[in-house]
C-alpha cells in the first residue's frame, strides 16, 4: 500500500521513509500527518496502521490520525544512539489533537533544552538515522508548533 | 510450598557459561531442600537472552540433563525481565494442578558480554525504530510523575541510596558500596532525569527454587507457602497513564484478592526496580501509599530495613544486578530466606507475609508481563 505521502516524501531529500505508509504530506507547505487506522465497527483508532481492530477483529480503514498535539512526557536519551540517530536525541509521548491517541515519537533535535510537558507540537518529517537495513531514511518528528503555519493557510 | 532455594553471586562471570551458573544454583536448591534429583517431577528454565547473544535455544533441557534430571518434562520460559517469575508461576500451577509433587525452577542469564547492546522490546517494533530504548521508557514515566505529583530528582536518587544501604548487607549483590544523593545525581545522565546510578546493571547469575506440594512440604518441614501467584499481560489501551500503571495496579489487586490480604499485611517486598522511578511507581501500585505518594513514602524511611514495609532489602535490581532470566526467581529466593528468618544482617524482623513483584517487556506504553507472588509462613 503506497499512499500519497510515500511518493511526496521521496521528494524530500530523495530519501525513503523509515517504513511505508507511516506518514503522508498534506495540503499546505511542510504539513504532514501520521497515518494510522480506524475501526469500521467501534471507531477506535490505531497508530501505526493496523489491518485489524484489536478489539473487534474486523478490518480497519487507513486514516490520518494526527498532525498536531501536546507533549505528554519527554526525555533526552544520552546512551549510544540506535539506528544512527543523533546523540543525544529526544523522544516523547504526544497527545494528538485530532484522535486523542497518545503516541510515541522523536522530538525535533533543535528543541532539546526547551522541551516542556504540555508544549504544542506538530508532525514533520526529517532525515534522521537509518532504517533496519542501514539506509538513511526519513522519520516522523514532532517539532514545536507556533500556530503561524495554520494561520498562513487560507 | 517453597521446598528449597539456591543462587550464585550476581556479578560478571566471564569464565562461566549459563549452564554452569544454572547447575550451581540448582544444586544449591536441591541441597537446601534436602531432596534428590529423582524427587523433581518437572523443570522450568527461565532465560531471556541466550538465543540472541549466543544462538543457544532450549537451554533448559541441557541444564536439567546435566543435573541428573533427564526424562522429566522441561519448559523453557521467556517473558523478558519477568521470565524468572513467570517460570515460578508455571511451577505453582503445576503443583496446584496436582501434576507433580515437586517442580524445580531455574533462572539463569549471562549478559556481561560485548555483544549485549541496549535492550529494547524488539528490533522490528516501530517504537524501537523511533529510539525507544529501555531507559527512555522509564525516563518518560519519571518525567510525567514529576510533572503530575512534584516528585523530585532527590527522591528519585534516594531510591538508589536506599538500595545500596541494603545491598551492603548482601554478599551476593553486584554493587555494595554506599552512595549519596549527590553522587547518584552526578553520575552520567542516561535518559533525563535518570542517571546511570538509577539504572540497574547487567549481570551474570542464576537462581533456583523448588516448589512442592503440601504433602512433600510437611515431610521435609518447610514453612513457606505460596498464597497467590498472578501472571498478567498488558491491556495496551491507548492512552496509557504513565504515572499510574494500570496493568500494575490490576495485577497486584488480583494477587491481594487471591491471597486474601491487603497491603497492610505485607511485611517485606521485592519489586522490579529496574530504574529508580520504577520502585516509586510500584509502591503506589502496591497501595503502600496513595498515587503520587511514592517519593514521600521513601524519604520517610518506611521502605528501608527497619521501616514499616521494607522493600528490596536484597538491594533489588539496582544494586543486586539484573541477570534478566534469574531476577524473578531470585526475588523468591530472597523472600524465602526472609520468611525462614535466614536472611542474616538484612533480616526483616518477624517477616511472615512477603510479596515478589516483577515486570517484563514493553508494548504500546504498557508492560507485556507482570507477576505478583505472595508467600507466607
Amino acid at each position: 500500500m503506497s499512499g500519497p505521502g510515500v511518493d511526496s516524501a521521496k521528494t524530500d531529500g530523495g530519501l525513503p521513509p523509515l517504513m511505508p505508509d507511516l506518514f503522508e504530506s498534506l495540503a499546505g507547505p511542510g504539513r504532514y500527518g501520521l497515518v494510522g487506522s480506524r475501526c469500521r465497527v467501534c471507531g477506535c483508532r490505531c497508530f501505526p496502521f493496523a489491518s485489524h481492530c484489536p478489539k473487534c477483529q474486523v478490518g480497519m480503514d487507513r486514516e490520518v490520525v494526527g498532525t498536531r498535539g501536546k507533549i505528554y512526557s519527554y526525555t533526552v536519551v544520552r546512551t549510544k544512539a540506535p539506528f544512527g540517530l543523533p546523540e543525544p536525541y529526544a523522544v516523547g509521548y504526544v497527545d494528538l489533537v485530532e484522535s486523542s491517541l497518545r503516541v510515541f515519537g522523536l522530538l525535533d533535535p533543535a528543541t532539546i533544552g526547551s522541551l516542556e510537558v504540555g508544549m504544542p507540537v506538530e508532525v514533520t518529517v526529517m532525515p534522521l538515522g537509518v532504517d533496519k537495513e542501514g539506509r538513511r531514511c526519513l522519520r516522523p518528528v514532532f517539532r514545536a508548533w507556533t500556530g503561524m503555519r495554520e494561520r498562513s493557510i487560507p | 510450598m517453597i521446598a528449597g532455594a539456591g543462587n550464585t553471586p550476581f556479578f560478571r562471570h566471564p569464565d562461566r557459561t549459563v549452564l554452569s551458573l544454572a547447575r550451581e544454583a540448582g544444586a544449591k536448591a536441591l541441597a537446601d531442600a534436602g531432596l534428590a534429583p529423582a524427587d523433581i517431577g518437572m523443570g522450568f528454565f527461565a532465560n531471556a537472552l541466550s538465543g540472541k547473544l549466543f544462538g543457544d535455544l532450549t537451554v533448559g533441557q541441557n541444564a536439567f540433563a546435566e543435573m541428573g534430571m533427564p526424562r522429566i518434562p522441561v519448559v523453557n520460559v521467556e517473558n523478558a525481565c519477568a521470565s524468572g517469575s513467570s517460570a515460578v508461576h508455571l511451577a505453582c500451577m503445576a503443583i496446584r494442578a496436582g501434576e507433580v509433587e515437586c517442580a524445580m525452577v531455574i533462572g539463569a542469564e549471562k549478559m556481561c558480554v560485548p555483544q549485549i547492546g541496549l535492550l529494547s522490546s524488539g528490533d522490528s517494533e516501530l517504537d524501537t525504530l523511533l529510539g525507544l530504548v529501555a531507559p527512555a521508557s522509564f525516563a518518560l514515566r519519571a518525567r510525567r510523575h514529576m510533572a503530575e505529583f512534584g516528585t523530585t530528582l532527590e527522591q528519585l536518587a534516594m531510591v538508589t541510596v536506599k538500595s545500596r544501604r541494603h545491598s551492603a548487607l548482601n554478599s551476593n549483590a553486584m554493587f555494595r558500596t554506599p552512595v549519596t544523593v549527590e553522587q547518584v545525581l552526578a553520575s552520567p545522565m542516561v535518559a533525563d532525569p535518570l542517571t546511570r546510578f538509577q539504572s540497574c546493571p547487567n549481570a551474570d547469575g542464576a537462581s533456583a527454587v523448588i516448589v512442592c506440594s503440601g504433602k512433600v512440604g510437611r515431610r521435609i518441614g518447610t514453612r513457606v507457602a505460596v498464597r497467590a501467584s498472578v501472571l498478567a499481560s498488558g491491556n495496551y489501551d491507548n492512552p496509557q497513564d504513565l504515572a499510574r500503571w494500570r496493568t500494575d495496579y490490576d495485577g497486584i489487586s488480583r494477587a491481594y484478592e487471591m491471597a486474601g490480604i491487603g497491603p497492610e499485611e505485607l511485611d517485606v517486598v521485592e519489586c522490579h526496580d529496574a530504574f529508580s522511578i520504577s520502585e516509586i511507581l510500584h509502591y503506589e501500585a502496591l497501595r503502600l501509599c496513595p498515587p503520587g505518594g511514592g517519593g514521600e513514602l521513601l524519604t520517610r524511611g518506611a521502605t528501608s530495613l527497619g521501616g514499616r514495609i521494607p522493600v528490596n532489602v536484597s538491594g533489588g535490581l539496582l544494586s543486586r544486578g539484573h541477570p534478566v532470566g534469574a531476577t524473578g526467581v531470585e526475588q523468591v529466593v530472597e523472600l524465602t530466606r526472609q520468611l525462614r528468618g535466614d536472611a542474616g544482617s538484612r533480616q526483616v524482623d518477624g517477616a511472615r507475609v512477603a510479596l515478589a513483584h516483577c515486570m517484563g517487556g514493553d508494548r504500546a506504553a504498557d508492560t507485556k508481563s507482570m507477576t505478583a507472588i505472595v508467600l507466607a509462613t
